[in-house]
């Protein structure tokens, strides 16, 4: 960190010529230099995975996707905000597993196509977040859910993946199965269920 | 106010510690509020002046919506589509969801309508954890004292002691969703301690509790066909006949039609002010967190209250200036991480009331102790370098979006400390509601932020994600039972020529509509078809 400095530098979103100070997001350059942005615009914090945009750096041609919130306004950067995708054709019920024995079943019926990954690396590359999403899928269609779902703790659920994914295997969607499953089968803390008996018991009141 | 000292000569002398010692400052809380809190800010109060709280006391930037005027005339609802359905949950965030999610299981019919998508609230940004008594050493009751006493004794008693008994059960829910918690070795739940409480309370998962939670509610509910309609911010409520709530307008953003929504019960779960960004303070909320549905409930004639409290954050990011105001979870503070001022001096007990330590930092930038970045900004450190040497390896393992945002910084936690400065984070206030959520308005529910009395004037770390889920399953489930068999009835705009009457009665000015919607730095006003890159006239 070093004091601001409130130089202005020059970028493009979506194909505006902007010229904001270097100390501000991509959104927050938008709104700077006069253009309205409601959609696409959420937490500011890089949890809710809304702003998600396209940025080519002036020394690069590499295409990179990130979160606009927490995107440095750079000079030369260019920009593209990206709608958000419709949702996944995945649908499932947690209740209708009927027990854990049953998971891995039950995943290959919901998310078929997580077996036809081409390990083209689309996923991982596009992951503003930086999480080994093919390895994630990979671990789940294997079964090792509680593995799996370790690796997306950080997912924010902003589907770049998903739209990288060739075969529609909807990977942010397999990551948070992997976990829901781990939740549902196997959390069962000793400490809430021993309070939660003492209270059907009627052992623990308030005084008001 | 520039008399901090400067940055680079402050975290020149900064070396992180093992042990410093505490703060003996004697200050009583009520003395620092009084001081330096902004809720005590001269001239940042009113008094309403026309609706259900005509005479309370009340912020002045929260007046000027509440006694705004409306944004729509019949004429606009003249070519307007009508649907129909049980329930009209307003707003994405956990509360609307444990709403939706448990009155659609009752049976019910549930649209859930919400300003942007589903799940972009601030459930989404929540870090520390929820509080729930479910340690040894820990009772309801104590949880209960608690919040009466971080409260300052406003609070609504047979709520908190509801809230709190349905604690454990809210934990179980939502692990059968699907939520992950923080366990150790043998699978018990973990638990830190929240500023201001008798013991430690709060769990948690990492500091995404929040993340982890919406993520989960999200998935359950697009999963449970309940139709959501995103990017469709509800306008204004309905009344029928006899001044009940019988559904309300919303208007599309794709689109720009307006809908009007026929329900027998309208649920608000639309969340906090942040973004009204009261007394020129940063946020640490949401971007559609504008008090929508206290200006929406007021004008159906339901009771307000506490709306001279808002909760200042102690630990906003307050530099670089792109992130300032995000929040720093007080889990960091809970695992021992110490404030320092410029100085390197503690100053305040850092578990103390969030409105005590948020007032001691303001008091020590004022007083020149504070760290100055900028013209603009200044703060006091947050030594997470410290935490990191006592407990190597704390920050990775409980601290990951911390750790995030240290990079979007540039700067690592574990090595420097980050300065933080206030930042507005909670409206302790809102609609009366009773322990089903009911307001006073026949037909209208209030869950969540919007309402008020639960935490009194101050709220402790963790009730509120306690408090979303625990009134927004009993509201949903409550709704879902009244509604059965309950026909529609006609809906109109009645209560805004009511209104219109009172304001021009009471003089008011009519230039300003209301409900907000969006931050005016967004220029959502000159957005004519909504969908942004039309430079502003």
């Amino acid at each position: 960190m070093s004091e601001t400095s409130e130089q202005l530098v020059n970028l493009t979103i979506n194909s505006k010529p902007i010229n904001a100070p270097g100390s501000l997001s991509v959104i927050q350059a938008l709104w700077h230099a006069g253009y309205p942005r409601v959609k696409s615009v959420g937490c500011l914090e890089g949890v809710c995975g809304s702003c998600r945009v396209m940025v080519r750096r002036a020394d690069s041609h590499e295409l990179k996707m990130e979160l606009g919130c927490q995107l440095l306004v750079e000079e030369g950067m260019e920009v593209i905000f990206l709608v958000f995708p419709n949702p996944t054709h995945h649908t499932y019920q947690l209740e209708d597993i009927k027990n854990s024995w049953e998971v891995q079943d039950q995943f290959h019926q919901i998310f078929p196509e997580a077996d036809h990954c081409r390990h083209c690396g689309g996923c991982d590359k596009s992951c503003p977040k930086g999480i080994e999403i093919e390895r994630g899928v990979d671990l789940a269609s294997k079964g090792r859910f509680g593995e799996a779902g370790e690796l997306f703790v950080e997912c924010v659920m902003c589907n770049f993946c998903m739209t990288a994914c060739p075969e529609l295997i909807a990977p942010n969607h397999v990551g948070l199965f992997s976990r829901r499953v781990t939740a549902y089968f196997h959390i069962r803390p000793s400490n809430l269920i021993n309070r939660l008996e003492m209270l059907r018991k009627g052992d623990l009141q308030i005084t008001q | 106010m520039t008399n901090g000292i400067p940055f680079s000569d402050a975290l020149g002398n900064y070396t992180p510690q093992r042990f410093r010692e505490p703060s003996n400052d004697p200050t009583k809380t009520r003395d620092l509020l009084e001081q330096f809190h902004p809720d005590y800010m001269p001239d940042s109060m009113t008094t309403l002046k026309v609706g259900p709280n005509q005479g309370d006391v009340c912020h002045k930037q929260l007046a000027d919506v509440l006694q705004s005027d409306a944004r729509i005339e019949e004429a606009d609802l003249a070519g307007a589509n009508t649907v129909e359905t049980d329930i009209l949950v307003v707003g994405g965030g956990g509360a609307g969801c444990a709403a939706a999610l448990t009155a659609a299981r009752k049976g019910a019919k549930v649209i859930l309508a919400t300003k942007l998508r589903l799940g972009d609230s601030n459930t989404v940004m929540a870090e520390g954890g929820i509080q729930s008594s479910v340690e040894k050493g820990d009772t309801p009751q104590m949880h209960y004292d608690d919040t009466v006493k971080g409260g300052h004794h406003y609070v609504d008693k047979p709520l908190a002691a509801q809230m709190v008994m349905d604690g454990p059960d809210v934990i179980r829910w939502l692990i059968q969703q699907g939520m992950q918690f923080d366990v150790d070795k043998y699978g018990d739940l973990l638990t830190r301690r929240a500023g201001g409480t008798s013991a430690p309370r709060v769990v948690y998962y990492r500091d995404y509790t929040g993340l982890e939670m919406m993520r989960v509610l999200r998935e359950a509910l697009t999963n449970a066909g309940i139709e959501v309609w995103d990017y469709n911010p509800t306008v204004e409520l309905l009344s029928n006949d006899q001044g009940h709530c019988a559904g309300a307008v919303v208007s599309s953003l794709k689109n720009c039609s307006y809908t009007l929504v026929k329900a027998k019960a309208v649920i608000l779960a639309t969340g906090g002010i942040g973004r009204m960004h009261l007394n020129g303070f940063p946020t640490s909320n949401h971007f559609g967190a504008t008090g929508d549905g206290l200006v929406m409930a007021y004008r159906m004639g339901a009771k307000l209250r506490d709306l001279d409290s808002f909760q200042y954050h102690p630990s906003g990011l307050a530099y670089p200036q792109h992130l300032a105001g995000t929040l720093i979870t007080e889990g960091v503070r809970s695992a021992g991480a110490y404030l320092l001022n410029g100085h390197g001096d503690r100053f305040v007990d850092e578990l103390g009331p969030r409105d005590h330590v948020a007032a001691a930092i303001l008091r020590e930038c004022e007083e020149g102790r504070g760290v100055q970045a900028n013209e603009t900004t200044s703060g006091v450190w947050l030594d997470t370098p410290g935490v990191e040497l006592r407990n190597p390896g704390i920050l990775k393992s409980r601290f990951p979006k911390l750790l995030q945002l240290g990079r979007k910084c540039g700067t690592d936690p574990a090595q420097e400390p980050l300065l933080i400065y206030p930042t507005l984070h909670y409206q302790n206030g809102g609609v009366v509601i009773d322990g089903n959520g009911c307001s006073t308005v026949r037909g209208l529910y209030c869950i969540g932020e919007v309402c008020g009395g639960i935490h009194g004037k101050n709220r402790l770390m963790g009730n509120s994600l306690l408090d979303i889920i625990s009134f927004g399953r009993r509201a949903g489930e409550h709704a879902a039972t009244e509604v059965l068999g309950r026909p529609h009835s006609n809906v109109s705009t009645e209560h805004l020529s009511e209104l219109r009457r009172q304001l021009t009665l009471a003089d008011m000015p009519m230039e300003n509509q209301g409900p907000m919607l969006f931050p005016d730095y967004a220029k959502f006003e000159t957005d004519s078809d909504y969908d942004g890159l039309h430079k502003a006239k």
